[in-house]
């Protein structure tokens, strides 16, 4: 072989070489995912799945407890127990009326002396209203209405025509009643008088006002459930 | 005989000493380039050892496989086809092919020395 091919050849290794290093790097050098948390991390999530069980476990006693009551009883209290068990969820739900304390939030327009040109009357959109609800949510609010509907897991709110629509209903005109039922309703109306949808609210010339009230009526849900999406999860 | 694979040594050294990473994106592309640099490679062994081996068919089979492939993987992407492995296909049937004429022309060589020697 001639030298001037020898290190041809040497090149050609050269660069073959070379892409083989940046290939096996590329594919085997993808960073381990590293755990790393520390001990008092470790310790908190811990506690947190020790929660978690505790409640599965007081659930499964429960559960448990209403499968007693059906085989135990007569079929009169069966019948009893079955409703009990159908207000239960009934409640839960949301096709009753619940009473209690809560926070009693009105939604009312801003007017402002305009100097010049007509000031639109404003109106609140369904992802302004989807936002409250959702921090309401997230402020602890056990049980929610606005207006005379009542908001259940199932729902929608939704931009209908370029109007709102809760609960398939056409959204009142304002101002509008919004009740919550909380177990600590000082904490959720200082939460709302500091949250963002409060900001939000007034930038659309809409205004927040939250008061606690002592003795709130929620009305019920009065449309059948649809529940044809509805799967059973398994055991 | 000794040049080539010290070149190959400093070619994996200088990679892995670099700490080059490629994006997954173009990770098709690196690896196709390297079958064909394969190819290319085991094609001028064996055209070593048939004795027609010409450095130029060799350095411009070298850059012309490596960039057709390239190209190849490049229309596939466009086309949503997996081209690539038209290419992946090709270089791995001439690889094996490849091989198996070296081995025999290996074992053909020592088999006429020995017959020689007899």
């Amino acid at each position: 072989m001639k030298k001037q091919s020898k290190w041809m050849v040497g090149l050609v290794c050269l660069f073959a070489g070379f892409m083989v290093a940046v290939q096996f790097q590329t594919t085997a050098g993808e960073p381990e995912i590293r755990d790393t948390r520390d001990e008092w991390e470790v310790r908190e999530a811990l506690v947190k799945q020790q929660d978690v069980q505790q409640e599965l476990l007081q659930k499964i006693s429960e559960a448990d407890q209403t499968i007693e009551n059906y085989e135990e009883k007569s079929s009169a209290e069966q019948v009893a127990a079955l409703k009990k068990s159908i207000e239960k969820l009934e409640k839960k739900v949301g096709l009753t009326e619940v009473e209690g304390e809560g926070v009693s939030i009105e939604i009312s327009a801003i007017f402002i002396e305009n100097i010049e040109g007509v000031q639109a009357y404003p109106a609140v959109t369904p992802q302004l209203l989807s936002r409250l609800l959702n921090e309401l949510n997230t402020f602890g609010a056990d049980e929610i209405s606005i207006g005379n509907e009542r908001i259940t897991s199932l729902s929608p709110v939704r931009d209908v025509n370029g109007s709102t629509y809760v609960n398939n209903r056409p959204f009142p005109p304002l101002p509008v009643q919004i009740k919550v039922l909380t177990d600590q309703p000082e904490k959720l109306r200082d939460y709302i008088h500091a949250s963002q949808s409060k900001e939000i609210f007034n930038i659309e010339n809409l205004d927040l006002q939250a008061e606690v009230k002592e003795e709130l009526t929620l009305p019920k849900y009065d449309d059948p459930l649809h529940l044809k999406i509805f799967k059973e999860i398994g055991e | 005989m000794w040049l080539p694979l010290l070149f190959l040594i400093i070619g994996l050294a200088l990679g892995f000493l670099s700490d080059i990473q490629i994006p997954d994106a173009y990770s098709n592309y690196l690896s196709i380039a390297v079958l064909a640099a394969f190819d290319t490679l085991f094609g001028g062994i064996r055209a070593q050892l048939e004795k027609n081996f010409d450095d130029i068919v060799f350095i411009t089979g070298f850059f012309f496989n490596v960039s057709l492939a390239a190209v190849l993987a490049f229309i596939g992407v466009q086309l949503g086809v997996d081209l690539y492995l038209a290419a992946v296909f090709a270089f791995g049937i001439r690889l094996f092919q490849n091989l198996a004429i070296i081995r025999r022309l290996i074992i053909d060589q020592k088999l006429l020395i020995k017959i020689r020697k007899k």
